[in-house]
């Protein structure tokens, strides 16, 4: 029920580009006109146009070797970052998901302070993106968690994103009793605000074009440390709250958490679960992000934080392993597994 | 006295208006674009209607009458129309004189998220004065690059790098290279 609903509200999402194809099937017609008009005439008239003779560049189009050259330190820093972390995320490993998250923000945040925006999110809705051969990175970063969320969920917010690695290092070095446990009904009904938050954005910029507004709905300007008076107070309230809710942004409010959640209904890979699961709590107590309802997991508020899946494997804690060793069904049994040992 | 004081203030009035009138009929809508012209050829007497097939106005030096060319000032957005931002063209008026030196470059419009902090503090404008056409504009070497914002700065810089050139190919003579 509730996933047929997250469906039909994603198809919605995805067709609203469908939508406006109409409108921008018009402007094609009269853009090109105007940009090739010039060149032509100047084909035209060569003989007394071009003494410039501009040496370098444009004229010859530069090829596809010289555009990836020149873009190559980006390229392969942003792959060294994601292959760090989805080594983490494949080895289940605490370590490497922490050196992950401490990357994340320095690297992701402090030195490109690119993440994935609710602008994004509007630019591929309404089809405006940048040339394609000048932004090699940001069309490898937007496929990257385009297509890794529809793999395995939102690993995107879980280790990729600087300002989610921020919250959940916070998380980490705040002494646990600052922290407010929020009651559960009131956890699953608040994750439902971020999706009011997304169409709201995104409803706005339809109307109004005014895309700087996004600078009040999501804190990722932090990190280009550019903001105005109004924009720092409403930052630092955030990060407050922070301290004593975990994660609350992401959690709650984050609009392209909710883009990439509807994203996640479809999820090919999910995290398989023992028949125990029915009657066990462990998991869903340990879940940081209120994720596990009884025997499901909600895709949608999953990030891939690895947490249940370590206790599935810690064969001292996980049910399903107790119960097979009561069963005398050690001999079946994989090699004793503990998450505090360094992972293979 | 009295209401030959109230006449006189009233024709003065009259007067005035009749002279807003006059200059607004003469420059109708356009104040603010002169104005931006002007800024970028401050020497110019009368700047041209938008003309041209590379569409641009001329900046005219010394008596209007004569109509002496001093330089040309264009739209980015007109003569590179395909070259975009993060959210689409940045549309800078930029001015370029006879020697293909840019007279200076005004951001007009955009909707680059990181705009604010790049393209639209007057630094960004500044470093394109005086710059020669041959340069190569490139990000990181001769335009300033501002981290955090490199998808806006490189697409304001190739557009002002390639309509000039398109611009200068079309109206302009290169200037005789200097002798050995």
């Amino acid at each position: 029920m509730r996933r047929a609903a997250a469906r039909l509200a994603l198809l919605a999402l995805l067709s609203l580009p469908l939508a406006t194809l109409p409108l921008r099937a018009a402007q094609p017609s009269t853009q090109p006109a105007t940009g090739e008009a010039p060149s032509a005439r100047q084909k035209g008239d060569r003989a007394t146009a071009d003494q410039w003779n501009f040496a370098e560049e444009e004229e010859a189009a530069e090829s596809w070797g010289q555009i990836v050259r020149s873009q190559a330190v980006d390229l392969v820093l942003f792959a060294a970052f994601t292959t760090l972390a989805l080594v983490g995320f494949f080895q289940k490993s605490v370590r490497l998901q922490l050196v992950t998250l401490a990357s994340s923000v320095v690297y992701m945040g402090l030195y490109k302070s690119q993440l994935i925006s609710i602008v994004n999110v509007y630019g591929l809705l309404s089809g405006n993106l940048p040339i394609f051969k000048y932004n090699l990175v940001f069309y490898l970063f937007g496929g990257f968690t385009l297509v890794s969320t529809v793999l395995w969920g939102r690993l995107y917010c879980g280790r990729i994103c600087a300002f989610g690695a921020m919250t959940q290092l916070m998380d980490r070095i705040v002494p646990a009793r600052l922290r407010f446990e929020v009651p559960k009904a009131f956890d699953r009904r608040a994750a439902y605000v971020k999706y009011a938050f997304l169409g709201g954005a995104l409803l706005y910029f339809f109307a109004t074009g005014d895309l700087l507004f996004y600078r009040y709905v999501e804190p990722f300007w932090m990190f280009t440390r550019q903001g105005t008076v109004v924009m720092w107070i409403g930052l630092a309230t955030l990060l407050v709250a922070t301290v004593f809710i975990r994660n609350l942004y992401c959690r709650f409010l984050c609009p392209v958490g909710a883009f990439l959640a509807l994203l996640s209904n479809l999820t090919v890979f999910r995290i398989t679960r023992w028949s125990e699961c029915k009657t066990c709590k462990i998991c869903e107590k340990t879940c940081e992000w209120g994720a596990i309802r009884g025997p499901t997991i909600v895709a949608s508020e999953c990030v891939r934080c690895d947490d249940c899946e370590r206790l599935y494997l810690d064969q001292q804690k996980c049910p399903h392993w107790l119960i097979l060793k009561k069963k005398g069904g050690v001999a079946y049994m994989a090699p004793v597994y503990s998450p505090t040992a360094h992972s293979p | 006295m009295r209401t030959g004081g109230l006449a006189r203030v009233v024709a003065l009035v009259a007067a005035g208006a009749a002279v807003v009138a006059a200059q607004s009929a003469a420059a109708p809508g356009d104040a603010k674009l002169q104005a931006q012209l002007k800024q970028l050829f401050p020497v110019a007497t009368a700047f041209s209607a938008k003309e041209g097939d590379s569409p641009h106005f001329k900046a005219y030096v010394g008596d209007p009458a004569t109509k002496t060319i001093g330089g040309y000032a264009f739209w980015t957005t007109e003569l590179e129309p395909l070259e975009r931002g993060y959210d689409g063209p940045i549309k800078m008026l930029v001015g370029l004189d006879l020697k293909g030196m840019l007279t200076g470059i005004i951001v007009v419009e955009h909707r680059e998220p990181y705009g604010y902090f790049s393209v639209d503090v007057p630094q960004f404008a500044t470093q394109f004065v005086g710059k020669n056409i041959r340069d190569p504009f490139r990000v990181g070497s001769d335009i300033d690059a501002i981290s955090r914002a490199s998808i806006t700065i490189t697409s304001a810089s190739r557009a002002v790098r390639n309509s000039a050139r398109r611009m200068a190919r079309q109206y302009l003579t290169p200037p005789e290279p200097p002798k050995q």
